[in-house]
């Protein structure tokens, strides 16, 4: 028998994310199933919150949206969910902003992990 | 018996840990038999043959180092973002799956949308003895297609499409392969396909470093400290040097077609000096390229044998070194 592969990467590290961001283009056809893990060591600004949805695309170039593929984080820790039937191409979309009128200072500081098996 | 009078002996020479002979002769037919490595030309024992069909194969990111706390925040700005690689089918927008030059999957090594990013992929060994190093490999190297949501089109480096040469191809900077090495002394063997300069001029040009890369302990010593997007392994342009006449590559016209080129590059790691190396149908003789080692030396390094790569965007284009397999041997 042969074993499975795996493969997990850090697509974004400690990096503060702010207004609305993607992450690179991840090339990952050859898996079955993956799992996103957002780690968010701090929240930053008044009543932030992160928005963050699965894209997905048929040639790293142009994306849509994976249905039920959301998180919505309003503070530090780990959440994650789980992504099948993805094609070949994976990114995070998303927007991080605050619920008071002015977002000055608004920020979201993650790391961001994808999890790949065939 | 006290372990510490162990008896201790010196590690084995090439000669004695040599296959018998019948089966030092049986090698290269059994090589050539075999179309994996037939297109290859190893030295006598191979270290590592990575077909990245079954996996990265230990070809891992590069980052810089952290403090005892696992704060990423010190790792330094410009070691701290060289991207995770890849096992890529080479799709593209226009024909889907190319496929690799063998099965389906090749290792792409992709930087950002930004000028002066660098993506480095790294491969970490040890030495089991002195001698001669060849890494073998069949890459590609591409800038990526435009899009309305990258505007390559419009970034540096791009101009008229004549028919023939695609603009994208000036917008591909360059990639570099390299070693760490450490056997008391720690140096780098290095050499870097420049394809176009800081202005995205084409140089098609080999070149190598006057100097051994910045190290986080430098920083630390507080005598470098340098911004997000520096050329790592040596951030002065001043600071690199052609060898051999410029090479024209197969970049195939436009950024979607994969042509596969063969590179052969040897080293030796007894002289701490670069042999050769060998693109397609060009030699380079590289025993007169020097080889910049450190002046102070670095512990925990003992037979410290890293191999990288490394793929560097002079514009906002991403640009994606792939690697079908590689193939690492040795002659001791």
């Amino acid at each position: 028998m042969t074993m499975q592969q795996s493969l997990s990467v850090v697509l974004e590290r400690n990096t503060v994310l702010s207004g609305e961001f993607a992450t690179e283009p991840y090339e990952a056809a050859w898996a079955r199933e993956a799992r996103w893990f957002v780690r968010v060591l701090e929240m930053r600004g008044v009543d932030a919150w992160m928005e963050a949805t699965t894209q997905i695309s048929p040639d790293g170039l142009h994306w849509c949206d994976l249905d039920g593929g959301s998180v919505n984080v309003r503070g530090p820790g780990v959440v994650s969910w789980p992504v099948r039937e993805f094609g070949g191409w994976l990114r995070l979309r998303g927007v991080v902003g605050g619920d008071r009128a002015a977002e000055e200072g608004v920020g979201a500081k993650v790391m961001i992990y994808l999890a790949l098996k065939s | 018996m006290d372990a510490r009078g162990a008896a201790e002996t010196a590690a084995p020479s090439a000669v004695d840990r040599a296959a018998p002979r019948p089966v030092r002769e049986l090698a290269p037919a059994v090589r050539w038999a075999d179309p994996r490595l037939s297109r290859f030309d190893p030295l006598e024992r191979i270290l590592a043959f990575d077909d990245f069909n079954s996996g990265t194969h230990g070809w891992v990111e590069l980052l810089g180092n952290y403090d005892g706390r696992g704060d990423l925040d010190t790792v330094d700005d410009h070691m701290r973002d060289f991207r995770p690689p890849q096992l890529s089918s080479c799709s593209f927008f226009d024909v889907g799956t190319h496929g690799a030059m063998s099965g389906t999957y090749a290792l792409k090594v992709a930087t950002r949308p930004e000028a002066g990013h660098t993506a480095v992929a790294i491969r970490r060994l040890t030495m089991a003895g002195r001698g001669r190093v060849q890494l073998e490999t069949y890459f590609a190297y591409k800038a990526e297609a435009a899009s309305e949501e990258n505007q390559a089109a419009a970034q540096p480096g791009s101009g008229e499409w004549d028919g023939n040469t695609h603009p994208s191809e000036t917008q591909f900077g360059a990639f570099t392969i390299a070693t760490d090495i450490c056997d008391g002394v720690r140096y780098h063997c290095v050499a870097r396909y420049l394809n176009t300069d800081h202005d995205n001029r084409s140089r098609q040009q080999w070149v190598y470093p006057l100097v051994p890369e910045p190290t986080p302990r430098e920083h630390l010593e507080g005598k470098v400290k340098l911004p997000r997007t520096a050329d790592f392994t040596a951030p002065d342009p001043d600071d690199w040097r052609p060898f051999g006449e410029p090479q024209e590559l197969c970049y195939n016209e436009v950024p979607t077609k994969v042509n596969w080129h063969y590179l052969r590059w040897l080293i030796d790691t007894r002289a701490r000096a670069n042999v050769e190396l060998q693109v397609n149908d060009r030699i380079f003789d590289m025993r007169e390229v020097p080889v910049p080692a450190y002046a102070e030396s670095y512990g925990s390094l003992q037979n410290l044998l890293n191999f990288y790569v490394s793929v560097r965007t002079n514009t906002n284009v991403r640009n994606f070194l792939f690697l079908d397999s590689v193939l690492i041997s040795v002659d001791w």
